[in-house]
């Protein structure tokens, strides 16, 4: 069969391939402006502390420095991504009073290069008075705990619930019930650009920002808050950005300080985080405590669910909030759970603050909830895959109140991931198969940002020439949204994919979009930008269809430039020709097309979920307890598949990810103090450790996104983990409850399990 | 105290004054203006800032400028022959091996040392070819399958 | 039957939602109103995460019940 679309689905370069195999394209870490200044951020060594006292003197005068800044030169507010609660914005970014983690900023320099900057922060002079302070969450929790942030009870930030059907009713009906608790690791995003940021004031007080970001609409609104500009007055800028996963949405210290030391000097100065202070100074995975209670009947029925989660939030209340809600929603997924209920609390620590990252609190709610599943299935003596199959979501389901799921393949995943075992047959001794399913929304339709635009829009202008320029505030962070959305324009006006341009992340010539986050580009940008190649296509249709002559009975369509009527495909004219004569037919007026999206009556968490299964197999040394993950095979869907290449980097990718979540990646802390701050420390899939990736690709067709397209990015970060600890007890029968297993954990696992074995 | 630095980049021979610190790495960016070349960390563990050094793959944030005294260098902006992209450039971009593309130069440069070294590596030397390159956005299997395309000559050197 | 929240008035299905709603939120006008009931709102929260059966929106939940019903 061939396809009916001319672009979408096929295997193209990224439209900015070129750029960045041959070393040209332009990050934030690459600009040099005239004039332009480098910055440095002093930071707190103490985890809890006053600050009773800030001697800069010195370091003023060493020569080259031309400002020193603390938070006296601020307006002194505070701020947070959940701005419509202001309670929520709790970070100052940099501190007057007090500091609250190993790596909280309290002065920042802008001298003429690196290493003096660097020398100067070694002569600022900070006296603090260090405070009690408290890391683990369970400890926090306590009524005498040091208090991170006066005036919060318990230590708690905030506290989430979600519920649904009379759960206490049905765990009494339950033929069998399990109480488990699991303990989510925390992870760092390492980004392979650093956080990064040149600002730049004018004299005429108006602010340009080059950064490495996720959201260019969200800094400018952020710097807005924070600086009291209006936001027009500001200007950010994406360009090409070296990885998000989550961590750079929100506005961070080299953005707001070199912003403020910039505001001193009208000179450009550039921060560039460096790599110990991307560990342990921006954000990280939100680590949990999870409490789960599942009951079910003796056929496999899952019939309640109650989860209690503790996080632990760092100090500040970041983007934890949504990650403490979407823990708890993911948690009810991908199964039809007629009673559910979800209690979560953020809990305020003096370490760096948890966040988003790549899942947003689904790969936790997905490690706990498939490993305690595939326990609940053997207690039962019900194959893994059946119980999946007997409680698994199915279209146009409604979880009750929270969200309406129009498009799921999750049944063909489960089938297409059952054959797969199937065939690989009798396995190894050691070796073991373990599977996971997960469903991730296709963005979020809340609006704690207190945002008054839509939530996607996009400009297009169509040149003399017939190529058009697409103007978009998503953000291309690597994961290729400036392809995608090309490719649905240039779908949508019948063009090649050539004949279009992205303009995309700057707020001084793109309309505003909440950008990359959430896995909501696709579907939401792609929106915006299929309505805007619409509405010029409709344009260009008008003067097609007066050329033509054509009985007003047909129907006129474009394809491969080519515009004719769609019974008569020969019967037509050049797409180009129409458009010269259409602008001159216009007074000269280029074609405009304007398109936007925001979700509504789409159910309180996202317009579209995606779904997938994923299999794990591993070999264990049962000596060493070292494991090797063999393969990682993945059957998702993700609706419409608008570009192959693409998807297949998001799922590849993933598994480096998330499968380095489950199988080594770590933050251990000693009283607040992250002890693997480097990446030769902080221990990360390289590529001898990288299973072998297959891919299972089920057709789905979602109505809501454009030409049926959802969700490809951050779901596929949420089985693995799951999916590993299921096949190292499929494997040699050890059962590890909290992140990473590391093959410490699955040899003591071992040693115990022989010793209860002889003692029997 | 500044040094003299004599380094021939890309084919082309510089007559530098550098400081005694200074990093290979450094040199090319700052210097030489050759941001193609990036920093992940550095402390010679992710590398992004890997280049060729008399046909060895090196990571240019591990050496001192000076140590490089007399030698020929090569970055990725010296893989394509004017607009003729090199075939691990062109195998790239069909396997979509890259994505964010910070790690990309760095890949390159190792890639096209391994096979300098050894135009027909297996599968595992591959591998261990990339293993001193973090890649955070692909999970390497199809920067694997790009070198793998060019071992078995599906891209002819531009002449 | 509805339940109107005393201090900002969102109005929920049930009393037990507007428990939830009233711990949630958890700022300070909402505190002192769940402490002016007799309620200590750090103890309400301890019954809550302690253990499973949402014993702490139970227990506010039937003040609740008596005190913020209204008709429509």
């Amino acid at each position: 069969m061939t396809s009916k679309f001319s672009v979408i689905g096929q295997r193209v370069h990224n439209i900015d391939g070129t750029e960045k195999v041959t070393g040209s394209a332009k990050y934030t870490f690459d600009v040099v402006l005239p004039n332009m200044l480098y910055g440095k951020v002093l930071r707190s060594p103490h985890p809890h502390a006053k600050i009773l006292k800030i001697d800069t003197s010195k370091a003023k005068k060493l020569i080259g420095v031309k400002a020193v800044v603390t938070g006296k030169d601020t307006l002194g507010r505070k701020q947070g991504i959940w701005r419509r609660f202001p309670e929520l914005c709790d970070e100052e970014i940099l501190c007057r009073e007090k500091v609250r983690y190993i790596g909280d900023p309290v002065a920042a320099v802008a001298a003429i290069d690196e290493d003096i900057a660097e020398e100067a922060l070694d002569l600022i002079e900070v006296e603090y008075e260090p405070l009690p302070a408290v890391f683990d969450p369970l400890e926090a929790i306590k009524e005498d705990a040091p208090q991170v942030h006066d005036g919060v009870e318990l230590n708690i930030n905030i506290n989430r619930h979600i519920e649904w059907g009379d759960v206490d009713e049905a765990f009494k009906k339950c033929d069998h019930i399990r109480e488990d608790q699991f303990k989510c690791s925390s992870q760092a995003h390492v980004c392979m650009e650093t956080h990064d940021a040149v600002a730049s004031f004018g004299h005429n007080g108006k602010l340009t920002v080059w950064t490495s970001t996720q959201s260019s609409y969200y800094i400018q609104r952020l710097y807005a808050d924070m600086l009291d500009m209006r936001e027009s007055d500001i200007r950010v800028m994406n360009r090409h950005t070296g990885g998000g996963f989550g961590s750079k949405f929100e506005l961070d210290s080299a953005q707001f300080c070199s912003a403020i030391l910039s505001q001193k000097l009208c000179q450009p100065v550039k921060i560039v985080l460096s790599r110990e202070e991307e560990f342990t100074a921006t954000k990280r995975r939100t680590p949990m405590y999870y409490f789960l209670k599942l009951g079910a009947t003796k056929d496999g029925t899952l019939l309640a669910k109650e989860a209690r989660v503790i996080t632990e939030g760092g100090a500040y209340t970041a983007m934890g909030a949504t990650a403490l809600y979407l823990t708890g929603f993911f948690s009810s997924f991908p199964y039809k759970y007629p009673n559910y209920r979800y209690d979560g609390y953020r809990v305020y620590t003096n370490t760096e603050p948890s966040s988003a990252m790549r899942g947003f609190g689904a790969p936790q709610s997905t490690f706990v909830g498939e490993s305690q599943l595939d326990m609940m299935a053997e207690d039962l003596g019900i194959d893994p895959i059946e119980i999946r199959r007997k409680n698994g979501m199915t279209p146009n389901y409604e979880v009750p109140g929270q969200a309406f799921i129009q498009s799921c393949g999750l049944h063909q995943c489960l089938d297409s991931i059952d054959e797969h075992i199937n065939k690989r047959g009798k396995l190894p001794p050691n070796h073991g198969i373990g599977v996971a399913s997960y469903g991730f929304m296709s963005g979020g339709i809340f609006n704690w940002f207190n945002t008054p635009y839509a939530f996607s829009a996009a400009v297009i202008r169509i040149n003399i020439d017939g190529k058009a320029d697409v103007y978009t505030g998503a953000c291309d962070i690597g994961q290729g949204s400036n392809t995608t959305l090309a490719m649905i324009a240039a779908e949508e006006l019948g063009i090649k994919l050539e004949d279009v341009r992205v303009f995309s992340g700057d707020t001084g010539i793109c309309p505003p979009d909440l950008g990359a986050w959430g896995s909501r580009q696709t579907l939401m940008s792609g929106n915006a930008v299929k309505r805007a190649a619409a509405e010029c296509k409709s344009q260009i249709m008008e003067f097609a269809a007066a050329k033509m002559g054509v009985n007003i009975v047909y129907d006129l369509d474009i394809k491969d430039g080519w515009i004719h009527i769609v019974n008569r495909p020969e019967r037509g004219v050049s797409y180009y020709d129409i458009v010269k004569g259409a602008i001159r037919g216009k007074d000269g007026v280029a074609i405009m097309g304007r398109g936007h999206y925001t979700p509504h009556r789409k159910g309180m968490i996202s317009p579209a979920y995606s779904f997938g299964v994923q299999a794990a197999e591993v070999a264990v040394d049962v000596e060493t307890g070292r494991y090797k993950l063999v393969n990682v095979t993945t059957a998702h869907e993700s609706g419409t598949v608008i570009n192959p290449v693409g998807i297949e980097g998001q799922l590849e990718g993933a598994i480096m990810m998330a499968g380095g979540y489950g199988f080594c990646e770590d933050q251990p802390m000693d009283d607040g103090k992250i002890l693997n701050p480097s990446i030769a420390d902080y221990k990360l899939i390289r590529s001898l450790d990288m299973p072998e990736t297959d891919i299972l690709e089920i057709d789905t067709y979602e109505p809501e996104g454009p030409f049926g397209a959802k969700e490809a990015g951050e779901g596929l970060t949420n089985p693995t983990a799951g999916a590993i600890g299921n096949a190292i007890y499929k494997a040699v029968g050890v059962r590890i409850y909290d992140l990473p297993i590391t093959p410490e954990k699955v040899f003591k696992a071992l040693r115990e399990k022989e010793k209860k074995a002889k003692s029997k | 105290m500044k040094k003299e630095l004599k380094i021939k980049v890309n084919g082309q021979p510089y007559d530098l004054f550098v400081k005694p610190k200074t990093l290979l790495s450094e040199v090319l960016r700052n210097d030489l203006g050759l941001t193609g070349t990036k920093r992940g960390c550095n402390s010679s563990s992710c590398g992004a800032c890997t280049v060729m050094l008399n046909g060895m793959s090196v990571k240019s944030c591990s050496i001192l400028a000076l140590q490089a005294n007399g030698s020929e260098v090569v970055t990725v902006e010296g893989l394509a022959k004017g607009n003729k992209l090199s075939p691990l450039q062109n195998a790239f971009l069909d396997h979509g091996s890259y994505q964010c593309g910070f790690c990309t130069p760095g890949m390159l440069m190792s890639s096209t040392a391994l096979l300098t070294e050894n135009p027909k590596p297996t599968k595992e030397e591959m591998k261990e070819g990339i293993d001193g390159n973090i890649c955070r956005c692909t999970g390497y299997n199809s920067i694997i399958r790009a070198i793998t395309a060019v071992v078995k000559g599906e891209y002819k050197e531009a002449k | 039957m509805s339940y109107q929240c005393p201090v900002c008035n969102k109005v929920s299905s049930s009393a037990l939602d507007l428990s939830r709603h009233m711990i949630g939120r958890g700022d300070k006008a909402h505190r002192d109103w769940i402490n002016s009931k007799g309620f200590k709102y750090s103890e309400l929260l301890t019954l809550q995460f302690k253990s499973f059966g949402g014993e702490g929106y139970k227990a506010l939940s039937e003040v609740l019940e008596k005190e913020t019903k209204t008709k429509g």
